[in-house]
């Protein structure tokens, strides 16, 4: 028998499967059917693969709801460039953009509230990452990502960009300060 | 009459999975279409039907 040639028989259909082709074609069902598991398993487990809702709108919209939220809820500014830290009520929705090249504003929430933050872009893509506690999702502009968060690890998260975004990309940092109650 | 030691008999009914795996156009049709529609109409159908922000 080669590759080459044709069957031995006309009706190949019906000779029997090798053992070892058998043998070979289960292990890769298994395996495939494993790796097929472990999508809503590492969903649910690996806490990656956020749940998430997506809305179309535009960096004008989304930078005007932003400003409202700044102007009604700013408790400070931090650095001689007079970033606005911002403590919005829990419950609340809470925006924050990502631009060329940073995360705005900066965020106060209370530990163990349920917050839903709105995230957008006023340019082009960029990767919203949260750290330590690892939560990643894409930004477009166009297109308002909401997350369902509740902070409770830490005092302190930074919110940098993981997707290249330029020659500040290094540098397009923000943060999430945990605090214990109102301001 | 068919002769069986001459050469294959008249007629023999070929089963219809072997008739689709032995035929590359049909298999290269199956590879073009089932993921442009899984994945480019979808995904397209997917976009679109996204929710205008409130």
């Amino acid at each position: 028998m080669s590759a080459i040639q044709p069957p031995a028989e006309t009706v190949w259909w019906k000779q029997p499967l090798d053992r070892v082709e058998g043998a070979w074609i289960s292990i890769a069902l298994l395996w495939s059917l494993i790796m097929f598991i472990m999508m809503p398993l590492w969903h649910v487990y690996g806490k990656q693969n956020l749940s998430n809702e997506a809305y179309r709108t535009t960096p004008q919209a989304f930078l005007a709801k932003t400003q409202a939220m700044v102007d009604a809820y700013t408790v400070r500014t931090e650095t001689e460039t007079r970033l606005p830290v911002v403590h919005p009520p829990p419950g609340s929705d809470v925006y924050l953009l990502g631009r060329l090249w940073q995360w705005w504003p900066l965020l106060e929430l209370e530990r163990g509230q349920t917050y839903r933050l709105h995230i957008s872009s006023m340019d082009w893509q960029h990767g919203f990452s949260l750290q330590p506690v690892n939560i990643n999702t894409q930004i477009l502009p166009g297109y308002e990502m909401v997350l369902t968060i509740t902070p409770d690890t830490g005092d302190e998260q930074t919110v940098i960009c993981n997707e290249y975004c330029g020659l500040g990309h290094h540098n397009m940092t923000g943060k999430i300060y945990i605090t214990e109650g109102a301001p | 009459m068919s002769d069986e030691n001459t050469g294959a008999p008249d007629f023999v009914r070929i089963p219809i999975f072997q008739r689709i795996l032995d035929n590359p156009f049909i298999l290269l049709f199956i590879g073009v279409v089932v993921p442009a529609v899984f994945y480019i109409i979808w995904g397209i159908m997917e976009i679109v039907t996204i929710p205008i922000a409130p």
